[in-house]
């Protein structure tokens, strides 16, 4: 009799169990409100942006006013951890409908079969959308994104320490070291492992800026002449120690807004952020004064979701924000990037920023930094490359074998 | 009349009232009824994902593609020993670990001693101690790094004061000083849990026999070896076996502090196995590394029952 009633008991318990788990798994939700309206998630790192996040969020809200049956709401993913965070929930057919992505991440995305093609949702020859950027949206025929932000990197240098910008790479190194006395550098780059991302972004500069490529279409030239000359220039201003060794972006930009650093190569993204640290700092842009005028491009497009149920709704989205007035707003918003069509800068943008013809004028020489031929293989390559050259930094190799072994090694990567 | 029974739990009857119903808690299922729930736990959270993860160690498995999966037998443990950045990751891991099970327990022992000791202020001493034990990991990771900071950290001002200082400052970004940093860090964090432990243990150590070695003429260090050593040997057998394990799968402090750099110099098996199932996207490589992490602590944990099964014995000392 006891062991029935035991029995029961158990019984009961597990009952109890099953019904927990039953209440906690159904916690999920499928973005549909119930009524009648598709609520989707735009997940951007720019939302985060001190000074351009409100602004961006602003500019959905006026989306969601002009529409009755879609709402999107914004999703900030930190910078540093955002397309780790956001691949992983989209290969596991989740995640955000819309995705604002960096290039390497949007290439690997893309690969995947993790975005959705865009032909059918907009017709991109109604549109005047920048040639030069445009073209890595499309692969093979199929559009998979349109340019939400295109930022070229030029100079960044303070007026205050530096009356007349160098226009030679000897005149910019000379600069560097003749600035660089007591707590104020002549000059910030990223030079950490940790910030492996933005340590590729600024030897993308030194590369293309001295002649040379990651690739030539078919095979790797990491390891090629002027690769090798091009990252010595930076090596030499690394062992100069006319940088803040050890820095990280922050730490460096900050000492930039402090006018604590003299130069610095950055794109026009950062235009409101350096604004926002220091509204009196007086500083000025010019183009990247190496051999050569090629610079990197922060390009980032706007994606949507393969495993998105709201498709249509998020192309909705898209063909507003291709509207010119949206267009021209989104533009003044994010400063002296482009966006992804023709957009004329207002007088009073100009007035306030009279160097953004600068950052405009670099978009015919801009590149996006992945490995063209091998898009999808970026963010591999670029860990190894970025590795091989911080040991050439730390005195671990000569950069000429650093770059030979990070050759060998992203052919095996990518065969 | 009370009749009380005195076989099994005590029960109590009265006449006229109804009997109660025997409780279940004295039934053959109880012990199983409240084991259910940690077994239940340790199924889901534990050997689901551990099969999961011996399955994915032989397949080809990108982690943008999680679900199609290529069967390939031994071939990313054939690459992964084949690699001999894989070897300097297992050799910093070994460090790492001794580095942290020595000297965790031997300043823990060491504090111990000290707080046992009778002395004004002992109690706030004691609770000082627990401080860094009781911080959050991260917020450490992070506070350490602010310390360390080539150009506004505490620490490079320090040592530039006394002649120390390392040329342009970044101690973490130097291959040379980066592991000793983190090493030092966390063993800032971990030793206070052990000097709480030991002190514990310490404070059960039997006074008298203390007292009859000094009368026998012992002195500090024979009286330590032969009493004290004696009564807190089976905790400091415990505490290297957590800390072991502890320090076998530490990711958030490493991480943070240096991601593994610079050019792998603080990289262990968790922030390799990391950086393959996220930044490389290669699930299958990284449940591989995951199974070696496993049975470096299966060797870790049989070596030290081992261990201690023969000191019972008598036959280690």
């Amino acid at each position: 009799m006891g062991n029935k009633r035991a029995h029961f008991g158990i019984a009961r318990a597990t009952c109890a169990l099953g019904l927990v788990a039953t209440l906690l798994t159904g916690c999920g939700s499928d973005g549909d409100s119930g009524d009648g309206v598709t609520k989707l998630t735009f997940a951007a790192s720019t939302f985060g942006d001190p000074g351009r996040g409100p602004l961006l969020t602003k500019w959905l809200d006026e989306f969601n006013q002009s529409q009755t049956k879609v709402q999107v709401s914004a999703a900030a993913v930190p910078y540093p951890t955002f397309g780790q965070t956001v691949l992983t929930q989209m290969g596991s057919g989740k995640g955000p409908d819309l995705v604002r992505f960096d290039m390497p991440e949007f290439e690997a995305a893309s690969d995947a079969g993790l975005i959705a093609p865009l032909d059918k949702v907009i017709d991109a020859s109604k549109y005047d959308l920048l040639k030069q950027p445009d073209q890595f949206m499309v692969h093979d025929g199929v559009r998979h994104g349109v340019i939400f932000e295109a930022s070229n990197y030029a100079m960044f240098y303070n007026a205050d320490l530096i009356p007349t910008p160098p226009t030679t790479y000897e005149q910019f190194t000379s600069t560097a070291k003749s600035l660089t006395k007591g707590d104020v550098f002549g000059l910030a780059f990223r030079q950490t492992e940790a910030e492996e991302a933005g340590v590729w972004q600024d030897i993308f500069n030194y590369v293309y800026g001295f002649g040379g490529a990651w690739s030539d279409g078919k095979n790797l030239t990491i390891n090629s002449p002027e690769n090798l000359k091009g990252l010595q220039a930076f090596k030499d201003l690394y062992d100069a120690n006319v940088i803040p060794r050890g820095a990280d972006a922050a730490t460096f930009r900050r000492m930039f807004a402090e006018g604590k650093v003299g130069m610095e190569l950055n794109n026009g993204g950062y235009v409101t952020a350096t604004r926002g640290q220091n509204a009196k700092l007086n500083f000025n842009v010019a183009p990247i004064p190496f051999p050569v005028r090629k610079q990197g491009a922060i390009l980032a497009p706007i994606v949507i979701n393969e495993a998105s149920e709201g498709k249509d709704e998020a192309g909705t989205f898209i063909k507003w924000a291709l509207e010119p007035q949206n267009q021209v707003k989104l533009q003044e918003i994010l400063g002296a990037s482009s966006v992804a069509t023709t957009t004329q800068r207002s007088a009073e943008a100009l007035k306030a920023t009279p160097f953004l013809p600068v950052f405009d004028g670099l978009t015919e020489t801009s590149l996006p930094q992945i490995v063209l031929g091998f898009e999808a293989k970026t963010p591999d390559i670029r860990k190894v490359v970025v590795q091989n050259v911080v040991a050439a930094l730390q005195g671990k190799a000569d950069l000429k074998s650093a770059l030979d072994r990070a050759q060998q090694q992203a052919s095996e990567l990518v065969r | 009349m009370t009749v009380v029974e005195q076989t099994g739990a005590p029960k109590t009857t009265t006449p006229g009232r109804p009997r109660r119903r025997p409780s279940p808690l004295g039934s053959k299922w109880t012990p199983y009824l409240f084991l259910a729930p940690a077994a239940l736990f340790i199924l889901v959270f534990q050997a689901v994902p551990l099969v999961q993860e011996v399955y994915l160690s032989f397949t080809r498995t990108r982690l943008l593609n999680p679900t199609r999966s290529e069967w390939v037998g031994l071939d990313n443990f054939n690459r992964i020993f084949g690699d001999p950045e894989f070897h300097r990751t297992l050799l910093i891991t070994v460090v790492y670990v001794i580095t942290c099970v020595v000297v965790a327990i031997g300043a823990g022992l060491a504090v111990a001693l000290l707080l046992n000791k009778k002395f004004r202020g002992r109690g706030v001493a004691r609770a000082l101690v627990t401080v860094p034990w009781a911080a959050p990991g991260i917020a450490v990771a992070l506070i350490a790094t602010w310390m360390l900071n080539a150009q506004y950290g505490i620490v490079n001002r320090f040592l530039d004061a006394v002649g120390l200082g390392v040329p342009g400052g970044a101690i973490l970004d130097s291959s040379r000083y980066a592991l000793p940093a983190v090493l030092a860090t966390t063993i800032w964090q971990l030793f206070p849990f052990t000097s709480v432990v030991l002190l514990s243990a310490l404070q059960s150590v039997p006074q008298d026999l203390n007292e009859a070695a000094t009368v026998d003429g012992a002195g500090r260090w024979a009286t330590f070896r032969a009493v004290t050593w004696q009564v807190i040997k089976p905790t400091v057998g415990l505490l290297a076996l957590l800390m072991t394990i502890w320090s076998l799968r530490r990711f958030e402090l490493i991480w943070l502090m240096t991601k593994g750099g610079p050019v792998g110099a603080t990289e262990t098996l968790v922030i390799d196995l990391y950086s393959q199932a996220f930044d490389s996207k290669e699930l299958g490589s990284a449940a591989a590394i995951g199974m070696v992490g496993v049975v470096i602590s299966l060797i870790v944990i049989i070596g030290s029952r081992l261990v201690a099964r023969a000191v019972e014995k008598g036959e280690v000392r």
